[in-house]
Order: C-alpha cells, then sequence, then structure tokens
C-alpha cells in the first residue's frame, strides 16, 4: 500500500509529510526500494543491469550507474568483475536474495519495503543475511518497513515493532518494551513464553547494575565480560561456569561483577512484577 | 513416367540452376512475408488477447478456424476475389500462421513468474516498459518455438501456392506431375525440405543468440 501496488480504501499514508496519493505511482515507487520473498530478479538481465535497474529508469549518466553498480555489489560482498556479468540462474538462493536487496538500494532511496525478505532461504543463510542487512542498514540510514512472521527476526532487527492481528494492529513499540509488556495475551502467546530470555538478549552487560569490583582472586573461574556483550551472552557464560557471576571488564578497566541476582532483577523489574 | 527414364536427370538440373535459384528466393520470399505479416498481426491481436483476457477465446477461435482451412480450398475461394496474385498467396499463408504465433506469445507472456511481473512494478516499470522489457523477452524462447513451426508449416504450404502460379519450389513439383517427369519433382520436394532444415536451424541460432541467459547455469 505505501508503493501503492494496493490501493488505501481510506486513511493518509505520509512520506517525508507529503501524502503518497498525491504522487504519481511509478515516480513513488522508483523512490521507495522493495524487496518480496521471492526475490524477483529478471532472470534475462545480468546480476549489473538488475542492480541497475532504478537507477536506469531515473536517466543516471551510465559512468554513475556502473560506478554505483559495483559500490553495492561490493557492499553485499560480491566481487563486482566476477558477478558483474552473471545470470540470477547462476546464484544460489542466498546470492540471489542479496542482489534483491542491492537492487532495491541502488537508487539510494529513503525508504525501503521488505517483504518477508529472508522467508524462503535456509536458517544459517538467513541468519548471515539478517546479520549482512542490520549492518548495512545502519550504515546506510535508511528507513525500512519489513514484514515478517518471525516474532525473532522482528526483534532482532527492528527498531520498532508493529504486531498485527486478523488486520488490526495489536501493538506498536520498541523489541525491549514488547518483550517486557506485551499488550495482551496474544502478544504475550506470540513473543513467546522465553521472552525473558530474548530481552536479555536485547540488553547488554553494560547497562546491567554490577557489584563493586572484588579481588580477582575471588573469582577464579568466573568468566570475563564486556560491556558490549548481550545478557543473554553474558548468562550463558555465567552459568557455565562454577561461580555463577562474570568479572566485567571494559579492555583494561575492570568494571565491577555481575551476578545472577542482577539480572533476575532486570527482569523482574522490567516485566513490572 | 517413362519407362527408362532414370529417376533423376542431372544434366536437367544442371540446366535449369538458374531457374532452381530464382524459385528458391522466391520460395524465401513468399515464407519471409508471410511470418512477417504474420508476426505483426498475431503480436497485435495478442496484445489485445492480453489486456482483455476475455477476447482471447474468440481470437483463437476464429484463427482456429481459418487454420482448419484447406489450403487448397482456401485459395480456390480467394482466387475469384484477387486473382492468380502474390495477394491471395499471402491471405492465405498468412492466415495459417496466426494461431500458432498468438497461441505462443500469449502462453509466453502469461508465462512469466509472477514475482518477477510484481518485482518490476514495484520498482516503478510502466505497464509498457513491463511489457517491453520485462515480458516479452522472457516470453522470446517460447514465442521462437511458435516461429519455428509457423516457418516449417509455410515453407510447406508455400509449394501448395504453385497452384495459384506462385510456389517457389512447388513450381517444380506441379511441372513434375503434369509431365510425369521425375527430375523437377524431386527438386521442388527435396529442395524444400532442405531449405526447410536450413531455416530451422538457423532460427535456432537467432533465437540463442538473442536469448543468452536461457544458455548459462
Amino acid at each position: 500500500m505505501v508503493n501503492r501496488l494496493i490501493e488505501p480504501t481510506s486513511g493518509e499514508i505520509l512520506i517525508d509529510g507529503q501524502n503518497v496519493l498525491t504522487e504519481d505511482p511509478t515516480q513513488l515507487r522508483r523512490r521507495i526500494g522493495y524487496v518480496i520473498q521471492q526475490v524477483g530478479l529478471f532472470p534475462h538481465r545480468t546480476i549489473g543491469q538488475n542492480v541497475a535497474t532504478v537507477p536506469e529508469l531515473l536517466g543516471w549518466p551510465d559512468a554513475r550507474i556502473r560506478a554505483r553498480v559495483d559500490e553495492l555489489l561490493s557492499l553485499i560482498g560480491f566481487d563486482p568483475a566476477r558477478m558483474r556479468d552473471r545470470y540470477p540462474a547462476q546464484l544460489s538462493g542466498g546470492e540471489r536474495q542479496r542482489v534483491g536487496v542491492a537492487r532495491a538500494m541502488a537508487a539510494e532511496p529513503p525508504l525501503m519495503l521488505m517483504d518477508e525478505p529472508f522467508g524462503a532461504v535456509d536458517p544459517i543463510v538467513r541468519e548471515r543475511l539478517q546479520n549482512e542487512f542490520l549492518q548495512l542498514q545502519r550504515t546506510q540510514g535508511i528507513t525500512v518497513i519489513f514484514v515478517t512472521h518471525d516474532i525473532d527476526e522482528a526483534i532482532k532487527l527492528g527498531d520498532r515493532v508493529a504486531i498485527m492481528r486478523a488486520g488490526k494492529l495489536v501493538q506498536f513499540a520498541p523489541p525491549a518494551e514488547l518483550l517486557a509488556h506485551p499488550a495482551d495475551d496474544f502478544v504475550a502467546r506470540f513473543v513467546g513464553s522465553d521472552r525473558g530470555l530474548k530481552r536479555l538478549a536485547l540488553l547488554t552487560v553494560g547497562g546491567a547494575e554490577l557489584d563493586p569490583p572484588v579481588d580477582p582472586s575471588r573469582l577464579d573461574g568466573a568468566p570475563v565480560l564486556s560491556p558490549a556483550m548481550s545478557l543473554r551472552d553474558a548468562l550463558a557464560e555465567m552459568l557455565a561456569s562454577e561461580k555463577q557471576v562474570g568479572m566485567v571488564r571494559d579492555g583494561d578497566r575492570y568494571l565491577g561483577v555481575l551476578t545472577l541476582s542482577h539480572i533476575g532483577k532486570i527482569l523482574r523489574i522490567e516485566d513490572g512484577q | 513416367m517413362t519407362p527408362g527414364e532414370p529417376l533423376i536427370r542431372w544434366d536437367w538440373i544442371a540446366s535449369h540452376l538458374d531457374e532452381i535459384g530464382f524459385r528458391l528466393w522466391e520460395h524465401f520470399e513468399l515464407t519471409t512475408i508471410a511470418i512477417v505479416a504474420g508476426l505483426v498481426i498475431a503480436f497485435g491481436l495478442s496484445f489485445v488477447a492480453l489486456r482483455a483476457p476475455r477476447l482471447y477465446p474468440p481470437i483463437t477461435g476464429v484463427t482456429g478456424i481459418l487454420y482448419t482451412i484447406p489450403s487448397l480450398a482456401l485459395f480456390a475461394f480467394l482466387v475469384p476475389y484477387t486473382g492468380f496474385t502474390i495477394l491471395t498467396a499471402e491471405i492465405g499463408l498468412v492466415s495459417y500462421t496466426l494461431l500458432i504465433l498468438i497461441r505462443n506469445i500469449v502462453a509466453g507472456v502469461r508465462g512469466v513468474p509472477a514475482e518477477v511481473r510484481e518485482a518490476a512494478r514495484g520498482m516503478g516499470y510502466t505497464d509498457r516498459q513491463i511489457l517491453w522489457r520485462v515480458e516479452l523477452p522472457l516470453a522470446l524462447a517460447v514465442i521462437f518455438a511458435g516461429i519455428r513451426v509457423a516457418t516449417i508449416t509455410t515453407i510447406g504450404l508455400v509449394t501448395v501456392t504453385a497452384l495459384i502460379g506462385e510456389g517457389g519450389l512447388g513450381y517444380f513439383i506441379l511441372f513434375g506431375i503434369q509431365l510425369f517427369f521425375s527430375t523437377p519433382l524431386l527438386v521442388g520436394a527435396v529442395g524444400s525440405v532442405l531449405f526447410a532444415i536450413v531455416v530451422d536451424g538457423s532460427l535456432v541460432l537467432v533465437q540463442r543468440s538473442l536469448t543468452p541467459w536461457s544458455r548459462v547455469a
């Protein structure tokens, strides 16, 4: 609906304050990146030509298109010289999906729509694509509307998650908020009974309350944790060690001690219980 | 056939090379005109059918009826109106190409994967651009299959137009039958078969060079 492949029946959709209905649909679509689950690469066009699609439609000069194509292919981890002239049929599913993302980003759209883009690839490739995507999105500063049925994907990739049920919006919140305060039973079930653990994956050791440093000799065998580490990973390491505590260090600086009760407290506070 | 006459008299062929060449050229001309005109009409009707799917059954219905009319009867029917002319020959030849061409063009375009079409629309291709830059290129393999069948059929049918004074190599077939003379008959028959094989092979080469993506992976 945002790119008017489906026309809204009521309401408004604003992009940078402009109602999409006031714009020519074709022009509108050319400045919105679009990725679908089945990718839909053009089988008769090379990888380079596929990526160049929207810049060509916008009439960019050839040299600029060529430079942009090579830039994007490098960005998604391809060697431009090797991949540029291949056809989609010569690529694996994961590679095609990456080309799909590159094609959508080609004309530097301020907004991208992604409809279950990683739904059709196997879990290992999906995880890698998600990580790459997260990095791309952060470095490129693009706004993305991302549709998925996978709540873990939504929590991992989203800055804000909207949960829809039977055509109605039931909750719209940052992932940590969603996990801490599900709006209703449906959302609670949807995010899963392990939502506490999921939330720990979003929080870092650096954000947790710590006990003051104690003599390191008393922490023999305890894992060393960095502030950037997620609480979930920290918890896993702590449980695996004998001491059930972690020594938090930022490089050479010894910041304090993290204990299970700190983690438990965080979960209880955010649960509001 | 006269007793004692050999099946092929090579000296007759040698002394008629000019005429064989001329008839071969005529055969090529009649075929090419028929296929080009057939393609123009078939594309027009196919675009109509693709835009308005309701019209597809009547279009194939009418061209299907044309296809079933015996060629001889069709030419006989046309002669009172258009005479013993190339026009009469081409009306018949073109009508026989339409059904095959239209079916393949429509099937080829409809066979384009839905996600490719959706991606094209979502990226801002206009309907016209989708047709010309996405659907038709991807339909090319199926369209070419139709062109090949239509061309082979036409090359065979051209020989029948000998009866209305055209005919290309068919002229020799008619001539041979009328004179009970096997040499020209064989020149006409074998010649048109060889011609068909060469043309078909060339079409395959053309198709390959036009669809490089179908040769990979």
